[in-house]
């Protein structure tokens, strides 16, 4: 819903994400905000919104092939892992810059995502997921048997330079991340209002009748899993390097279920929706790391095992809750409280 | 619309209220923190859960004889699910807290990341049997042998168990484990002993998750021994298959540190019929021995309230991890006193550990030294007795074959 009163009287303004001069200040304020974060931030903080800001952008991958274009992947850790050991590669073993391995990890998943993909051309829902989730162990199993990538002893891909100053600190490595997590949130964003976008949504609503209007069913599934797949590789890349050591294990079917849960609880086909449930789904996590110990003293008669465990049980509970009673996810719930607050008091 | 979500709002207030601001009941007294970043609900949960119980259990049996020399000893359990983003942000979380002064982690992938990270912060890391810890001797410490040390040692006693039966050559040894980090662990330094002893294995590596061994277990047919690697109930369940192709007539199983264990839920009990004769290999007491050692009489039926047949040996093994803090402590409090205690000083009481007997013949004698990092050197190999673990031997010297591999 529009702010009262604001009119666009150029086609340049209707297509425009940011409308107004609030709309424009509150953006200024928050990038300053981010720049300064971890000024504010203890290093613990940081390092969580580092975390976030890595998932925000595998599941803004998943909510474009998902979300916006229909199509269940559980394979989205596998094409993290790609981009990882491939910007890991790139620069331990040919020795380029972490600069070139960034975009060429992206690239890599991407193609990899074409493959896995390629499915979605015969089969959709249940099979399709379980055709992604082949595909995850495929590409793991591979990972762990190729020579190239350590096998099972990982990489340790040095962190990202310039001249001679390295992001190696969690501080450091945050502007790096942020700043790619805000070029992949603007390329999302504007995607999805494209030709493309809208095509992506009319597979998603209905394939036949996309395909009766026109839509090439073959080019935009596999177009949509090559930016979903290159999204997930931009993020393992910088996850690789973040770390400085990956291995096959940090990748697992539990983290597309986390995933796939962000979308569910953020909303399904939203943008915001992805920054809502990874957010949220990482505040539960870290309520459980912080809580569950202190849960543990307050009440030595639980234990300190039960009480660490909620985590797991926070999530399955989250997830059943918001799929009963938030099905469209925190972001419809974002937009009824806006529209809610803009009516008051003219709506109950 | 509004109440709603303000009512949604104060519910989460009111979470982080709690989470924030709830009185830690150590506020007023002396007191240090262990952390452990274990794996409660992830694939090694049947282990780790045990291990941590006993751990903590043996802290607040040490607390409620006030502590040491006064000091209480505070335990944080954080789950990790074995994975690797959970392990770091966990670490991060506490590695801050000065009084944090040793913490655990058993996923061996996640040591890559945190074992530079615990290095940068001087923090005393304690972890199962890494081969590598022992190689490189930094702030990472194994709890008992290694991997590695312990196949070794199970090497001679299939040699010696061969002879025993009257025959001649070398039998045919085969090794089966999960395709990780873990489950290579055993050849490093395993393979290489093997080879020196005439033996050549015949290895078999499988997904972690999957439901049936048989296609594996089929290749190492015409094994006189097979060594079945895996957190209970993997070894059972391969066993299990193993009994349906008629293998465990024809072959001895023999299964490391996390092979079958008892109690409610666990592999004996599970598959009881199919795990008899099979033999685990363990650098900590189990089954008879641990019912009868005194302090597991004390704590196991204070803190848990069941019968000693429902210990695991994990738990009892755990008591040595709070042992040797403990023990650690003691060390430092004697050297500088509460005011001035720190990670360093820690550190440095563990380096002498050597010789103590913390354990109390849980474990054989500690060997942490400046260039030792094995929790103690024994091995002893049990046998599945009816529903129970009978020691087959006692405590063996487990060859060094860390040295033979290049980490």
């Amino acid at each position: 819903m529009r702010p009262c009163g604001v009119f666009d009287k150029t086609y340049e303004k209707d297509i425009a994400i940011v409308r107004t001069w609030q709309h424009w200040t509150i953006l200024a304020i928050a990038i300053v905000f981010l720049f300064f974060l971890p000024f504010i931030l203890s290093y613990h903080l940081v390092s969580l919104v580092n975390h976030i800001f890595i998932n925000v952008i595998v599941v803004l991958g998943l909510q474009i092939v998902m979300g916006y274009c229909g199509q269940i992947s559980f394979g989205q850790p596998a094409f993290v892992a790609i981009g990882a050991y491939t910007s890991a590669i790139l620069t331990t073993q040919f020795g380029f810059s972490f600069w070139f391995a960034l975009p060429f990890a992206g690239i890599m998943a991407g193609i990899v995502g074409i493959i896995g993909g390629a499915p979605s051309l015969r089969i959709k829902g249940f099979y399709l997921a379980m055709s992604t989730i082949a595909t995850f162990f495929v590409t793991i199993w591979i990972i762990i048997h190729l020579k190239i990538t350590g096998g099972n002893t990982g990489i340790t891909p040095p962190p990202p330079q310039i001249g001679s100053f390295a992001f190696d600190s969690d501080e450091r490595m945050y502007y790096i991340i942020m700043l790619v997590m805000l070029g992949m949130t603007y390329f999302a964003r504007n995607l999805v209002r494209s030709r493309v976008g809208r095509a992506f949504v009319a597979i998603r609503d209905n394939d036949l009748a996309a395909e009766v209007m026109g839509v090439n069913l073959y080019y935009y599934k596999l177009l949509a899993f090559f930016i979903s797949c290159f999204y997930a590789g931009i993020a393992g890349s910088l996850l690789g390097h973040y770390y400085m050591a990956i291995s096959p294990e940090q990748f697992s079917l539990m983290h597309a279920l986390i995933y796939v849960g962000a979308i569910i609880i953020g909303g399904m086909g939203s943008i915001p929706g992805v920054f809502f449930g990874v957010t949220f789904l990482q505040i539960i996590d870290e309520l459980v790391l912080y809580g569950g110990p202190k849960l543990a003293e307050t009440f030595p008669w639980i234990g300190s095992a039960p009480a660490a465990s909620l985590g797991v049980t926070a999530f399955g509970l989250v997830l059943i809750v918001f799929l009963i009673f938030e099905p469209r996810g925190l972001a419809h719930s974002w937009e009824t409280f806006k529209a809610s607050y803009r009516l008051y008091p003219f709506k109950s | 619309m509004r109440k709603r979500y303000l009512s949604v709002a104060g519910a989460f207030v009111c979470v982080l209220v709690f989470v924030g601001f709830s009185n830690p009941s150590f506020g007023q007294e002396k007191s240090v923190s262990y952390l452990s970043l274990a794996d409660y609900t992830g694939p090694s949960a049947g282990l780790d859960n045990f291990i941590q119980m006993g751990s903590e259990d043996c802290f607040k049996y040490i607390n409620d004889r006030g502590g040491v020399d006064g000091v209480k000893i505070k335990f944080i359990g954080v789950d990790t699910r074995a994975d690797v983003a959970r392990v770091v942000a966990g670490y991060k979380r506490y590695n801050r807290d000065p009084k944090v002064l040793a913490f655990w982690n058993n996923s061996t992938p996640s040591n890559k990341v945190i074992v530079p990270l615990a290095t940068k912060d001087k923090l005393v890391m304690l972890t199962p049997a890494s081969g590598e810890a022992v190689a490189k001797p930094g702030y990472v410490f194994c709890w008992g042998q290694t991997y590695q040390d312990g196949f070794g040692a199970t090497i001679d006693w299939i040699l010696s168990d061969w002879q025993r039966k009257g025959k001649t050559g070398k039998p045919a040894v085969g090794y089966m484990n999960l395709d990780n980090s873990y489950g290579r662990a055993h050849m490093e330094g395993g393979k290489e002993y093997s080879e020196m002893k005439g033996i050549k294995l015949l290895t078999e590596f499988y997904n972690p998750g999957i439901p049936d061994y048989t296609t594996y277990l089929t290749r190492l047919k015409d094994c006189n021994y097979i060594f079945v690697g895996g957190v209970d109930p993997n070894p059972t369940n391969t066993i299990r298959d193993a009994h349906r192709l008629g293998m465990t007539k024809t072959t001895q199983f023999i299964c490391d540190y996390w092979g079958p264990e008892r109690g409610s839920g666990m592999g004996i009990a599970m598959h009881n019929e199919v795990v008899q004769d099979a033999v685990l290999v363990s650098f900590f007491i189990r089954g008879k021995d641990a019912d009868a050692h005194p302090l597991a009489r004390e704590i196991w039926p204070k803190y848990r309230q069941k019968p000693m047949k429902e210990m695991q040996g994990g738990y009892i093994g755990g008591f040595t991890l709070a042992l040797g803090f403990a023990e650690a402590l003691k060390m430092t409090l004697k050297e500088v006193g509460y005011e001035k205690i720190s990670r360093e000083g820690i550190y440095k009481a563990y380096l002498k550990l050597t010789g103590s007997k913390f354990s109390q013949g849980i474990q054989t004698e500690c060997t942490y030294s400046p260039t030792e990092r094995r929790g103690s050197k024994g091995i002893k190999f049990y046998r599945v007795k009816g529903m129970d673990l009978e020691a087959i031997t006692d405590w063996i010297m487990a060859p060094d074959t860390v040295s033979l591999h290049k980490f």
